[in-house]
């Protein structure tokens, strides 16, 4: 394996990008991830806050505590993995990050390895997905994705501009992916557009350094209020409204998370009305 | 002198009946409260290298040439290895050696768990030994595998005679009780997660063998090297200085240690053998599940006339059945016991001691259905506590029981609880939960250490006990330096090597203390003895006028006083030596630790969140050596309960037994950030007859109450009754929705 | 192998390490430096904690050649004021997880010299500590400098 280091966008020539290595080191290691060279992007993708624009190379850590970073995505940064992971992790690669459904990590033969079973649903899945989990019940983890997905973010790519909702794909039987992201593209910057209020809740089952059993995200803007949420869905799911959540199709051990999920969203929008 | 005598030997609640020599212990116990050292809070004698990375654990060892060493794991849950071929792996870049099925201690034929080892190579990476385990080539028998613990019994897939016990006439007692609860919990299998994993480094120097390895018995695991390997044990030499937590699963060899040393003598260079921390969560141990269906009987003026259960043990493919039913048997002055222990034999890995095992199981289903018993009843349930007090463990005497002063410290903790739960609101409900607390932790015989003191003056305990992270070390030479009557300073304490101290006992079931305790308290006094005997001809004095206090000497009447090393000064190389060992246990009495937790907790009813707000851990555990450091323990011992009682569960895959929990994002441990404010008191009364020390144990006890003390604060906040552990927001929610369900019911009604 | 140029504790190294070597393993068998202990080598525990730029990092899935910037472990704060306060309070049993606690807790008081207790919780939850010496750990950080 070689580690390029390139200074521009020009110099990108396939291998496989790492950021802060918080994701793809991991599954390097695992053999879930594989490749010949990789390449630190460090140098050419944005990183800070400007206008409402943020360089996908920013860190979570210091979105965190950015005041010009509406609330819903402070605080899913702040209550996003463990701070020596927000020190290390960017913006964009926790937009990238994969599921943490244990099949999945394990290298299960299941469908989002291109297998033809859901380990998940007919085993142990108390920690998945409530929608769109009749092909693949992983559950999407990123707290920020959602906060950004309630925000309406736009994300600026090597190649294209697109909604944060058009950058993930649920997986279905032609294709296994969970992001419309080609090969060599990278997200270099989020866009995010003017918000009145916006906020981010969390359930967890410890207080700080949990993936989310279920976030929480809601945003009011001239627009009007989007709801988004993360954990439930094998990406980051956006409802049309509140009751929405009744619409869930949970597995046997995952009806709970229904309930939390609804608790949520009440409160989200009582904090923001 | 010694003397011969049998007696029963109690290990993490297990007895077996043994011939003992023991030696008298002359000593007349200290007065209770704090002395000049003992008693007194003192900073960790190895605070400073382990706070600035210098100690060096077994995982810091690297030796010249040393190779690296991976194990081979069952893929299946029952399997048996028909052939193996290791050549393909031996001839890989790197690889110096390699060893199969019955070659090593630990490597079998028969797989019985997903992760069990069956085979080992040694590169000189640990990367490359990894890859090699891939090319090794086996064929595999599968066997039927059983993984549900209840279809077990049925099938009689067990461990043994299930244990019955009964005293008596619990039929009779039920039948005629006022009032009956019963009740079905649960309990998870938890992981120790010891930071440093399991791991030994040997190296053979000649025929002797050096092993380094992280372990809580450095004796036990000479023996079990020696006896495995057909050395003599003089020829093993066990070390471990520093140790990287264990909590029960570290008491013996492993098979990574036999690895190591087959392979290193295989190679004829040293080899580390040492897990992964995923291969830690599959095959290192853990506290077992169990199932518990109790019965409990009480007469309408709260006597409680009747205990039953019936207990299912989870044990997996090996390990040890705990006494889970303990506590029921024991907490309470109960007439009427009946209790049953299946112990299932099941094709998942195998249990270790953790921390208190079967007691921290049993005592959350006992003293939730004690409250619920309370409830039914209408009396408080601390009230109901001190009614049913034992003041006999079913006849035999106790050395020492300060529970009902553990209740009376209680009180006003308990009291908080109108206030706290006049904090509740819409989301937030709140309220208060007791559960009491009863373990072993006596310890026992053998045990011994020797001191030597030379002519600074200062005095050194040798032994080869070890210090797992539990402060023993600093314990030791406060007691040391108490008897001696030097400061704490001047006390050095050598331990964790074989080769340079007596034998000394494991450091689990809460034993180091009250069994080294009294040992080098003997050893000091014999030093001390000494040196007031060359004093006494020194200055002619009559010895019996002369003692050491403050580090001088000084006579009866005030007129000698002389620094200790002043005098020892004119001895030059001379050295005095002493020697201690611990004494027998009362006879005829049952030593016991006791304690009770009052907890605040706030469920959030929506959501199904439980926070922990304050925990109050009152212990008897007899003499307290020192202050700061039982007062970590107890923290320590509560916030591992909090975690294994919200957030810890080693989840499996049911269809293929495989562990699926094996990493710290899925299974999850306390953070910082979930600690509640903890109160800790101790009743600090030295049990009159244990030792000349009266300590107990304290490594265990505070882990024994904290889950039914939550579980009981939470149905005081809610109504809802938890039934499993963990209590995770889908069980919480559950209760919440059967508390409601109850209340319309007895609404319409 | 290619050449690694790293700056630890103010000294400059040049070593060889294949490109996918964690910062924590060069650190332990290259360097010597065994205060950074690996408990879960993946990322999920912080007892592997340095300091990169004085922002604390995770050694074990940091790849050696990707650092950049200083590298400061254990081994160079070992006359920093914490270590006295982590003493005094008994913030430490064990221990292993001790040194990456003390990494940690000197980037905060660096950032924060009078660090409230939410503040320590929040900053300290990547350290996970078995043995649950949290109390004295948050005692040994809000009186770091008594």
């Amino acid at each position: 394996m070689k580690l390029l280091r390139p200074s521009s966008l020009d110099e990108l020539d396939g291998g496989l990008p790492v950021h802060g290595g918080t994701e793809v080191v991991p599954l390097l290691r695992d053999g879930i991830l594989h490749t010949e060279t990789l390449v630190d992007v460090r140098e050419i993708v944005p990183r800070g806050v400007r206008d409402g624009v943020v360089g996908a190379g920013t860190t979570l850590a210091e979105l965190e505590v950015d005041p010009q970073i509406p609330d819903a995505l402070r605080e899913a940064c702040r209550l996003a993995a463990s701070p020596q992971l927000r020190n290390m992790g960017s913006l964009g690669g926790n937009l990238l990050q994969s599921t943490r459904c244990w099949y999945w990590r394990l290298k299960y033969p299941c469908r989002l390895h291109g297998g033809d079973r859901c380990h998940a649903a007919d085993g142990e899945h108390r920690e998945h997905a409530i929608f769109a989990n009749d092909f693949c019940a992983s559950a999407h983890p990123s707290d920020v994705a959602a906060a950004l997905l309630a925000l309406d973010a736009r994300v600026h790519t090597s190649r294209r501009e697109l909604g944060l909702a058009e950058l993930y794909r649920v997986p279905d039987d032609a294709d296994r992916r969970t992001t419309t992201l080609d090969p060599g593209e990278l997200i270099l910057e989020i866009e995010l557009p003017p918000v009145e209020a916006s906020v981010y809740l969390k359930a967890m089952d410890r207080k700080r350094w949990s993936f989310p059993q279920v976030g929480v995200a809601v945003a009011r803007s001239s627009t009007g209020t989007r709801i988004a949420l993360a954990g439930v869905a094998p990406i980051p799911w956006l409802l049309t409204g509140a009751e929405e959540v009744d619409a869930a199709t949970p597995l046997p051990r995952t009806a709970w998370k229904v309930d939390v999920a609804r608790a949520l969203v009440g409160r989200a929008l009582a904090q923001i009305a | 002198m010694a003397r011969l005598i049998r007696t029963e030997k109690e290990v993490e609640g297990n007895f077996e009946e043994v011939w003992l020599v023991v030696e008298e212990d002359p000593l007349q116990q200290w007065p209770a409260g704090p002395l000049d050292v003992v008693g007194r809070p003192a900073v960790r004698k190895d605070a400073r290298e382990r706070v600035r990375g210098e100690a060096r654990y077994t995982a810091d060892i690297q030796l010249p040439g040393m190779l690296h060493a991976a194990v081979l794991r069952s893929p299946h849950a029952h399997a048996r290895v028909r052939s193996i071929d290791l050549a393909p792996a031996l001839a890989l870049p790197g690889v110096h050696g390699a060893v199969g099925p019955g070659e090593a201690p630990g490597l079998e034929r028969e797989a019985g768990y997903v992760g069990a080892p069956v085979a080992a190579v040694a590169a000189e990476t640990f990367g490359q030994a990894r890859a090699a385990l891939a090319s090794i080539r086996i064929e595999w028998e599968q066997l039927e595998a059983v993984l549900d613990p209840e279809q077990a019994v049925e099938r009689v897939a067990v461990h043994g005679e299930a244990e019955r016990y009964e005293r008596g006439d619990f039929d009779r007692a039920v039948a005629e009780a006022d009032v009956v609860v019963d009740g079905t919990y649960r309990t998870q299998v938890v992981l120790h997660n010891s930071m440093e994993t399991h791991q030994s480094v040997c190296e053979w120097v000649g025929d002797r063998l050096d092993v380094h390895t992280s372990t809580q018995y450095v004796w036990g695991v000479r023996n079990e090297v020696a006896r495995e390997l057909g050395l003599s044990p003089d020829r093993v030499r066990v070390a471990c200085e520093y140790m990287g937590g264990g909590f029960g699963s570290k008491n013996s060899a492993g098979e990574y240690t036999f690895v190591a040393a087959v392979l290193a003598r295989a190679t004829g260079r040293p080899v580390r053998c040492a897990l992964t921390r995923r291969e830690e969560n599959v095959a290192a141990g853990n506290r077992n599940a169990t199932i518990q269906r109790l019965t409990a009987a009480a007469r309408s003026d709260g006597t409680i006339v009747a205990l039953g259960g019936e207990y299912v043990n989870a044990l997996g493919w090996g390990g040890w059945s705990a006494s889970t039913e303990g506590p029921l048997k024991m907490l309470y002055a109960c007439d009427n016991v009946r209790t049953v222990r299946h112990t299932a034999k099941i094709n998942t890995p195998p249990m270790k001691a953790f921390r208190a095992p079967g007691f921290v199981e049993g005592t959350f289903g006992l003293e939730c259905l004690i409250d619920r018993l309370a409830a039914a009843l209408d009396i408080d349930p601390l009230e109901l506590r001190r009614k049913n007090y034992a003041s006999s463990n079913d006849g035999t005497p106790f050395s020492s029981k300060n529970l009902r002063q553990c209740y009376e410290r209680a009180e006003k903790h308990w009291e908080r609880r109108h206030d706290v739960r006049a904090r509740s609101d819409a989301r937030w409900k709140r309220g208060v939960g007791m559960a009491s607390q009863i373990w072993y932790g006596g310890g026992g015989p053998p045990s011994y250490a020797w001191t030597r003191v030379g002519s600074d003056g200062r005095l050194a305990v040798v032994t080869a006990m070890q210090d797992i992270g539990t402060g023993t070390r600093t314990a030791m030479a406060q007691i040391a330096a108490e008897e001696f009557g030097i400061a704490l300073d001047r006390v050095e304490v050598m331990l964790g090597d074989t080769s340079r101290g007596p034998f000394a006992t494991l450091s689990a079931g809460s034993s180091t203390t009250p069994s080294m305790g009294p040992a080098v308290r003997a050893a000091a006094a014999d030093a001390k003895r000494q040196v007031l005997e060359i004093a006494a001809q020194r200055y002619d004095l009559e010895e019996r006028v002369l003692d050491i206090r403050g580090g001088r000497i000084e006579s009866a009447d005030g007129n000698l006083s002389v620094a200790v090393e002043e005098f020892l000064d004119l001895l030059g190389n001379v050295q005095i030596l002493g020697k201690g060992a611990r004494g027998p246990n009362p006879t005829g009495m049952s030593v016991l630790t006791f304690g009770v937790h009052v907890v605040e907790a706030a469920v959030d009813v929506e959501t199904g969140e439980v926070d922990v707000e304050r925990v109050a851990a009152i212990h008897d555990v007899g003499r307290i050596v020192n202050p700061l450091g039982a007062e970590s323990q107890v923290e320590g011992g509560v916030i591992q309960g909090i975690g294994h009682t919200l957030s810890e569960a080693r989840l499996m895959d049911a269809e293929t037994g495989r562990i699926l929990t094996t990493t710290l994002d899925a299974y999850r441990m306390p953070t910082i950030a979930d600690v509640p404010e903890i109160v800790c008191e101790f009743v600090d009364e030295p049990d009159q007859h244990l030792t000349s020390l009266g300590s107990k144990g304290l490594g265990e006890p505070p882990i024994v109450p904290i889950a039914a003390a939550i579980a009981n604060a939470i149905r005081d906040a809610t109504g809802a009754d938890v039934h499993e552990l963990p209590i995770s927001r889908e069980e919480m929610l559950r209760a919440l929705r059967e508390a409601r369900e109850r209340e319309r019911i007895s609404g319409i009604r | 192998m290619p050449e690694l140029r790293l700056t630890v504790n103010g000294g400059e190294h040049v070593l060889d390490a294949p490109v996918g070597a964690s910062l924590a393993e060069v650190l332990r068998e290259q360097l010597g430096l065994t205060g950074t202990k690996i408990a879960c080598n993946e990322g999920h525990c912080g007892a592997c904690t340095v300091q990169l730029d004085g922002v604390p990092v995770l050694s074990c899935i940091t790849l050696a050649h990707a650092v950049e910037g200083a590298v400061t472990t254990i081994e160079g704060l070992r006359e920093h004021p914490l270590i006295e306060a982590f003493i005094r309070a008994d913030a430490v049993q064990c221990g292993f997880c001790t040194p990456g606690q003390v990494v940690s807790a000197a980037a905060l008081v660096a950032a924060a010299p009078e660090p409230s207790a939410e503040q320590i919780r929040h900053a300290m939850a990547g350290n996970i500590c078995r043995c649950g010496t949290y109390p004295k750990i948050e005692e040994a950080i809000l009186h770091w400098r008594d």
